[in-house]
């Protein structure tokens, strides 16, 4: 019985924290496509915000500045799906994937000096060893788990009760009816994109700066696409975003503890999970979302087909 | 505010919707703007508003040149507008969408923050019964249209700019609304009142401006002229609508079974529809818009599956809860909007014309004989321009339903089902549309028609039957309608009393 | 319906090359000394021998025919990212039935390798097209989640149960048998695998059929409007089926000519990004089945060249990828801009 109970809690503080970056992307790609544009790049903005960030923490020894300099990365990728989509009305399916190509391009291009290079991280919380029982706790809640799981109720709250909120659902919902009331819905758009490039990066920090502390090309494995997908499942809503993440990083941490557990079933057939379980529930989300709506109404001429 | 409209010019590509129009609105008249659709009422009214910049002219406020370069800009001086198509955001509850138009809007929104309520006051006034936190997509049109005011009384305006607002409601909701229209006059507004129908002008106005062509016809206090001097005036000296004639259907015996159908599209039902129809009867849907006429349209063609109940023409059994065919060839069908629902608007004429016997075209097609054929059509049916080869989304209104109906109706149908037909067009290709829908019920054809127009359907039709929260709830004799009968049984009063 | 007029037919391409090659200058301008000798070196490792050439080749066959599963979709209006992952499947199924017939003569084991391959192709496709067309589900989003989950199904098989126990650490297959490779032949030096001669076949084939045809039709009236092609009798989920299934054959079949003729055997590694080159290739191409054929040509050089990059400029193989992806921006960009320039 406590030897379950300790299971379970180890697994969701374990998913919690392979969450993170997931959750972090997620977040930015749900206020992407609130504002009517969906981005496939966010794979390739979160591989220049690993590399980005892993570098210059590599190099200055400071994680924090590693932070920084990945959301600066993820922003200015994310530009170039804005000019190509914004600027030119590329189709954003085949601008995300340019991105996406750019970012994992560039990625393992700069990134590869960095390839098989030690970090030390954050460091550990000291003042609280007099608590030994919060010890896993806290080891757990690192930088990055923290403030991702901080501003998911800063964005659920920012999107539905203040104005610029509010501007941002409008024109997600109808281009049309923002210029109505003088709102400029390419520059919302433009705030949108940038938002979830920036988003993207940090959680692509996550990933190599806090999460796995290594930096090898293409480390993030689709969850920077898996994200894409997890915004249907989180019916484009922030406050949702957590759970849908956890989909993605609970079955990850589910299939590295069944594996330490001795599971005999290849952990290559487990490492499946983490993109059959989003899908499924996909699948559930998919007929509900289009019965009781959700989908900013600007997203689905998008979802309709290649113009 | 004295507003005036001084030598306004526009043209979109070849079309002069506007040439040197001068047009005064004196504060708290009520100006109703009266012409056929396509007369440049709308486009007037939209430079005024900021929302088309001029070619040429001027717009005075007071006297003063104004250069209206944005809604932004007529909003803030005073001038607010009501579109046909609301400018209101479905997904978005009443509050948030005149938060959204709010000019003091603050930045924080909460439920109870008292600046966020103050945007609620004009609605408690004007529309007490409407929840601030339904979405809009859950209101009916006179509702939305009654946010849709709420929402520009809020920017202080003091010119209201209503775009066609009576052809979305019923007789019922019309006469609201003409109410409201004189409480907003004599608290001081001024009102345009965009219209087509004489009843609008008669009702509220105290002057109207005629509109022919781009051209701003004439302006007389609306009590000096009566209906059949606006009529010319609109329509032009010496046109008449053409006469059409609609024979009586030539047996009673039922042709066409609507059998207990039910479905559902959506958050859209119909429910228990029964219907019957002899050959050559033309059986008329009125009703509110967003009652189910749509969904009905298509369960009775085959486009929407059933969920129970069947369609028999002549015996047999064409769509049930198990099997619909869409493309049955007995059927001619002329859907609601058709860019959206019976043509490829970005694929040619001639491949249009041809989907109806696309089985019939050889796997590997001879393009120059189905040309051929589509050209023949096009000429039969004065579709125009004439090019087999146009996109048909390059097509107006009219020539794009000439087309469909080339298509549909070319070779005797015997049922056919018309949703909105004439919607959007003028006069004359509104008759065009009419006389080929009716010569089908002359040769036989049982003919569905769903309208909006309750005097066109009062007009020709054998028989109306009025639908309402997706049923039918009552069908009458053409000669025993009575527009205010059926107006109550379309806003579902008649229904509440019996 | 309406076509591109024969000026822009002939300028989009010049420009797009001319844009191109100037940012890839620009790129190699900041990476390496002398940019116009590294172009040179890049163009060179290409094109520039019989070797250079076969290699070229072997890389443009599966992008050739990766582009092809993404523009066929395409023209019902589905916008699939899945070649890779239905790659892969097509090479995992393929494998199967050789390691089922290791010892089976040729007549046996070709025909079985084959079917095998394209059946699971299809099945890898076939699936998002079912998704989409019976619950509505995104085929985009659908696609690219299961990549991920083909590229491990392929990581299980050759770490686990079909690993070659003499491998050692090493993980793949044992060698395929003579017995399942494709017959290749040397023209001056360049040899000519017929793999590639099916896939030019395979897009001058879907060319006729989607330019000609009714059903070629029917897919450009699903396009355009379902509504429009339901009047016609035309099945939207079984047309959606159908192009997703030969979709996800044609990708099948670049897989197990990975396996059998590249490597020799399925191992990890059998892609380097064929299924996100080939998407590339098949909007650059405008989702033309014959426009193809020359830019898969490029894109194969493009990739072929990494080793020329690698040896003249020490440019590892990501600068190839970042060159694909400045390729595919500039050309978008160029186009968006022309359509928005003559609107």
């Amino acid at each position: 019985m406590h030897a379950a109970v300790v299971f379970l809690a180890q697994l969701l503080l374990a998913g919690v924290r392979s969450s993170t970056p997931v959750l972090l992307v997620l977040l930015g790609e749900t206020l992407t496509q609130r504002v009517g544009v969906i981005n496939l790049g966010v794979e390739g903005e979160m591989l220049v915000g690993a590399a980005g960030g892993f570098a210059i923490t590599a190099v200055t020894g400071n994680p924090w500045l590693g932070l920084v300099a990945a959301m600066l990365a993820g922003l200015l990728l994310s530009g170039a799906h804005a000019l190509l989509c914004l600027g030119f009305k590329v189709n954003q399916i085949a601008s995300g994937v340019c991105v996406l190509t750019l970012g994992s391009g560039l990625s393992a291009y700069y990134g590869a000096p960095y390839v098989g290079r030690q970090i030390a991280g954050f460091a550990n919380p000291s003042g609280f060893a007099s608590m030994p029982a919060l010890a896993p706790l806290l080891a757990a809640l690192t930088p990055t788990v923290v403030i991702a799981l901080a501003i998911t109720p800063m964005i659920g709250v920012w999107l539905y009760k203040t104005r610029t909120g509010l501007i941002w659902r409008t024109v997600g919902e109808s281009t049309e009816a923002a210029r109505m009331v003088g709102i400029k819905p390419w520059r919302v758009q433009l705030a949108g994109i940038l938002a979830g490039g920036l988003l993207a990066g940090l959680g692509g920090a996550a990933l190599s700066v806090d999460y796995t502390r290594t930096w090898v090309e293409g480390m993030t494995a689709g969850r920077g696409l898996v994200a894409v997908g997890l915004v249907v499942v989180a019916r484009w809503n922030p406050w949702l975003a957590l759970p849908a993440a956890l989909l993605f990083g609970g079955s990850e941490a589910l299939y590295l503890r069944l594996q330490s557990l001795g599971v005999t079933v290849s952990p290559y057939l487990l490492s499946t999970l983490p993109y059959l379980i989003p899908l499924a529930v996909l699948l559930g989300s998919y007929r509900s979302a289009r019965r009781t709506g959700g989908m900013p109404q600007e997203l689905t001429s998008i979802f309709k087909g290649v113009q | 505010m004295l507003v005036a409209l001084k030598g306004i010019h526009k043209r979109f590509g070849s079309v002069h919707a506007n040439r040197d129009v001068h047009l005064q609105i004196g504060a708290g008249e009520v100006l109703a703007l009266l012409g056929e659709n396509g007369a440049g009422k709308s486009t007037l009214m939209k430079i005024l508003y900021g929302f088309y910049a001029p070619d040429a002219g001027e717009i005075l406020i007071d006297g003063v040149p104004v250069r209206m370069d944005s809604p932004r800009t007529a909003m803030s001086r005073g001038i607010g507008m009501v579109f046909q198509h609301f400018s209101l955001v479905r997904e978005l509850s009443v509050r948030e969408n005149l938060l959204l138009a709010y000019p003091h809007s603050p930045w924080w929104q909460g439920r109870a923050h008292a600046r966020a309520n103050r945007v609620l006051r004009r609605l408690r006034e004007f529309a007490p019964d409407i929840d601030p936190d339904a979405l809009v997509s859950q209101l009916s049109v006179g509702e939305q249209q009654q946010v849709e005011l709420v929402k520009v009384l809020n920017v202080d305006a003091r010119l209201v700019i209503l775009d066609e607002p009576t052809s979305v409601l019923t007789p019922p909701e019309a006469e609201r609304l003409w109410a409201l229209v004189r409480k907003l006059a004599e608290a001081g507004h001024s009102v345009v009142f965009i219209t087509h129908k004489l009843e609008d002008v008669m009702a509220c106005a105290d002057r109207v401006a005629i509109m022919r062509a781009g051209a701003l016809v004439d302006v007389r206090d609306a009590n000096r002229l009566n209906e059949q001097q606006l009529v010319e005036l609109m329509m032009g000296a010496g046109a008449h609508s053409a006469a059409i004639e609609v024979d009586a259907p030539a047996s009673a015996v039922a042709r066409l079974l609507v059998a207990a159908v039910s479905a559902t599209r959506d958050v859209m039902h119909i429910e228990d529809i029964n219907l019957e129809l002899a050959a050559g009867e033309i059986l008329g849907i009125a009703g509110v818009a967003g009652n189910g006429q749509a969904l009905l349209a298509d369960a009775v063609a085959g486009f929407a599956p059933l969920t129970a109940g069947e369609v028999i023409l002549a015996g047999n059994v064409l769509h049930s809860a198990e099997r619909s065919i869409a493309h049955d060839p007995r059927i001619g069908y002329i859907p609601e909007n058709p860019l959206r629902n019976a043509v490829a608007a970005d694929l040619s004429n001639y491949i249009n014309l041809l989907l109806r016997r696309y089985s019939e075209v050889a796997f590997f097609p001879r393009w120059e004989r189905e040309k051929t054929a589509a050209r023949a059509l096009i000429k039969r049916f004065d579709v125009r321009p004439p090019l087999a080869e146009l996109s048909s989304g390059a097509l107006s209104g009219g020539n794009l339903q000439k087309l469909v109906i080339a298509r549909e109706l070319s070779r005797p149908r015997e049922l056919v089902v018309a949703c909105y037909p004439t919607m959007g067009l003028d006069v004359h290709a509104a008759a065009a549309v009419y006389q080929h829908l009716f010569a089908q019920a002359r040769a036989g054809a049982c003919v569905l028609w769903i309208s909006e127009d309750l005097d066109d359907l009062m007009r020709y039709a054998h028989r109306i039957a009025v639908l309402y929260h997706g049923r039918i709830v009552v069908t009458v004799d053409h000669r025993d309608a009575d527009r205010h009968v059926l107006g109550r049984w379309m806003t579902g009063a008649a229904a509440a009393a019996a | 319906m309406t076509e591109p007029s024969v000026l822009r037919r002939y300028t989009v391409p010049l420009a797009a090359g001319v844009l191109f090659v100037a940012v890839a200058l620009a790129f190699f301008a900041l990476n390496a000394p002398a940019p116009f000798a590294v172009f040179g070196a890049m163009v060179q490792g290409a094109y520039g021998d019989g070797f250079a050439l076969s290699i070229s080749l072997v890389k443009a066959t599966p992008i050739l025919l990766c582009a092809l599963s993404v523009a066929l979709p395409a023209r019902m209006g589905l916008i699939t990212v899945g070649a890779e992952g239905q790659l892969y499947f097509g090479a995992l199924t393929g494998t199967g039935a050789v390691l089922g017939l290791l010892h089976a003569p040729a007549w046996e084991l070709l025909p079985a390798m084959l079917g095998a391959a394209l059946a699971g192709g299809a099945l890898w496709g076939a699936v998002p097209g079912l998704l989409r067309a019976r619950l509505s589900v995104n085929e985009t989003i659908v696609t690219i989640l299961l990549n991920y989950v083909a590229i491990r199904l392929v990581d299980f098989v050759v770490y686990g149960p079909w690993k070659n126990a003499a491998n050692l650490g090493w993980p793949a297959t044992v060698s395929f048998p003579a017995a399942a490779v494709f017959p290749a032949f040397t023209v001056h030096g360049t040899t000519v695998h017929a793999e590639f001669l099916v896939a030019c076949a395979a897009a001058a084939a879907l060319h006729g059929l989607v330019s000609r045809s009714r059903w070629g039709l029917s897919l450009t009236l699903l396009r355009s409007n379902r509504r429009a092609a339901s009047i016609a009798g035309v099945n939207y989920a079984r047309n959606a089926v159908a192009v997703m299934a030969i979709a996800g054959m044609l990708a099948g079949f670049a897989g197990i000519m990975q396996a059998a003729d590249v490597q020799g055997r399925l191992q990890p590694d059998i892609s380097v990004g064929y299924g996100l080159s080939g998407f590339l290739v098949a909007w650059l191409a405008g989702q033309n089945f014959l426009r193809i054929i020359p830019l898969s040509l490029l894109m194969g050089g493009l990739t072929a060249s990494a080793d020329a990059l690698q040896l003249f400029a020490q440019l590892p193989f990501a600068s190839t990828v970042v060159l694909q992806g400045l390729l595919f921006g500039s050309v978008l960009a160029l186009n968006g801009w022309l359509r928005r320039s003559k609107a």
